[in-house]
């Protein structure tokens, strides 16, 4: 296998990963994804000696045979010390996210799964690469390092659920260069029973439902799936969404059905929405008639892909007064995006010139949420959608509640901040 | 934070997974190239496109009778060993005597 030298490791662990640690890799210096010939030429004449003996070099008895691979400590107690020590044992697993994190004892595991009425032991899902097995009571251990409530865990375990359906292509998108994070948007009654906030601020710091759902899963990911940064996930720039990217609809203030509703579940129904996007954008409509803010929207997206649409509550009141259906204004959208390959640079396929940003109106949500004011946002995944390949699509999964939902809810309602008057 | 006396006994948050089956090379190297078909395998990155013809035409100036033959990946991060492509691939596989993957990345 030729592999650029900042993607060997990822080649040894993937082929690990299908229980092939003897493929052999090679380390050259072409760019990745290069299309400039002299660097192609330059970095295959370096290694070529290297591809003819790796091709007829014999096999070792380990290449034909390779010993069994370590699956790694699974003690479940697995560390005591003090606050400081218990956060520089995770962080030097590699079990951290960089922030502190809250320790996961007996006693707050045992909080957390009274969240849930599956068994701690309940498989939910098995998480890529390592395929680790996301029981609910690991889901609870990384709920608790996040700073999680129990009423989450319904959340994150329907999430959890959602990320590894395959229509996410999470295989790709969780490791992939691109760097593109879940992003999460729930609705039903469960928003307001657990405070996640669609309102004023909903994805800045400051709401700890918006900030630790997201958190926990990221921690669900990278110790129950294992995805290592710069082994399995080659994210070229990271992206701070990774931290978290958790929101609410405005359904309170929306004119049109809730998202889960036009994706096909029952108003009552509690739901969490997903796709990977890899940037957000906000921009300020120049008009706001309806004309105008549909172009801000089409104008707010780069490269298209796959969109998830932020409209605020009155933006979406107007169109809605104007005519607009949530469909209508995604149709206007596919039919009107376009964007240019700029002259003489055309895509590989050989496209170039103006071509549409979206396939359909399947490569888009429009979510609406936020608070007053006039700036409109933006969630794209470039790459991502029917046009690119990957073949990857919104995932909506309905989110199961337990049978003492309200005592819960009622338990830990009351955690929200009260901020000083002055 | 370290000077907390509060003693913290913590659970793991790392999973346990199924042990992946190993399995070891079977197909004997070759010794020597030369009148060898030599599978080039290109995923869908557009480098991979580019540098596999490269190798072949390195490879051909120090074994002129060696043959080329070329399978082409169709999806992102789709396994040839999935059902809509393992059939062309087992098929490949079969008629060339060892394979270089040129990666794109």
């Amino acid at each position: 296998m030729l592999a650029n030298y900042g993607f060997v490791t990822d080649s040894y662990s993937a082929a690990s990963g299908k229980g092939m640690p003897g493929i052999r890799s090679i380390s050259e210096k072409v760019p990745c994804e290069s299309t400039v010939a002299a660097d192609i030429e330059a970095g295959v004449t370096e290694v070529i000696d290297e591809i003819i003996e790796t091709l007829t070099r014999p096999l070792t008895d380990q290449e034909k045979s390779p010993p069994p691979m370590d699956t790694g400590e699974t003690s479940r107690i697995i560390f005591k010390g003090n606050l400081g020590e218990v956060n520089r044992f995770f962080y030097q697993r590699g079990w951290a996210d960089g922030l502190p994190v809250v320790p996961p004892t007996e006693e707050a595991v045992a909080e957390m799964l009274t969240g849930t009425d599956f068994p701690p032991d309940h498989v939910v899902t098995k998480i890529i690469p390592r395929m680790g097995k996301a029981t609910v009571e690991k889901i609870a251990i990384n709920a608790v390092m996040a700073g999680a409530l129990p009423t989450y865990m319904p959340v994150l375990i329907a999430a959890a659920q959602a990320i590894m359906d395959p229509k996410t292509r999470f295989d790709t998108f969780e490791v992939s260069t691109g760097s593109w994070a879940p992003f999460y948007i729930l609705n039903g009654s469960i928003r307001k029973a657990i405070n996640i906030n669609c309102s004023s601020g909903a994805l800045s710091p400051g709401d700890i439902a918006n900030a630790a759902i997201g958190r926990a899963m990221g921690l669900i990911v990278k110790n129950i799936g294992g995805a290592r940064k710069a082994v399995e996930d080659m994210g070229v720039l990271g992206n701070p969404g990774k931290y978290t990217l958790v929101i609410g609809e405005n359904e309170e203030e929306s004119p049109w059905e809730p998202l889960h509703v036009s994706r096909g579940y029952r108003k009552e129904d509690n739901a969490v929405t997903v796709f990977f996007p890899n940037s957000f954008s906000q921009t300020i409509p120049m008009q706001t008639d309806d004309k105008g803010i549909i172009q801000a929207m089409i104008n707010n997206v780069r490269g298209g892909g796959m969109a998830g649409f932020l409209l605020i509550p009155a933006h979406a009141r107007y169109l809605a007064n104007e005519g607009w259906t949530r469909k209508q204004v995604m149709e206007y959208i596919v039919e009107n995006a376009v964007t240019t390959t700029g002259p003489g640079v055309p895509l590989p396929s050989g496209e170039e010139g103006v071509r549409k940003m979206f396939s359909d109106t399947g490569s888009m949500i429009i979510v609406v949420a936020g608070g007053p004011g006039v700036f409109t946002g933006v969630l794209t995944s470039a790459g991502g959608g029917a046009m690119s390949g990957f073949g990857n699509d919104f995932v909506t999964r309905k989110i199961e509640l337990p049978a003492n939902w309200d005592k819960l809810v009622a338990k830990y309602k009351n955690v929200v901040p009260t901020y000083a008057k002055y | 934070m370290s000077g907390d006396s509060m003693q913290y006994e913590v659970l793991s948050p790392w999973a346990e997974a199924d042990p992946v089956p190993m399995k070891g090379l079977t197909a004997s190297r070759q010794t020597d190239l030369n009148g060898k078909k030599i599978g080039m395998f290109c995923n869908i990155k557009q480098a991979s496109h580019r540098i596999a013809p490269v190798v072949e035409r390195r490879l051909k100036e120090r074994f002129p009778s060696a043959e080329f033959s070329y399978y082409r990946g169709k999806a992102f991060s789709v396994s040839e060993m999935e059902p809509q492509n393992i059939d062309n691939f087992n098929k490949w596989i079969d008629e060339v005597d060892t394979v270089i993957l040129a990666v794109g990345d």
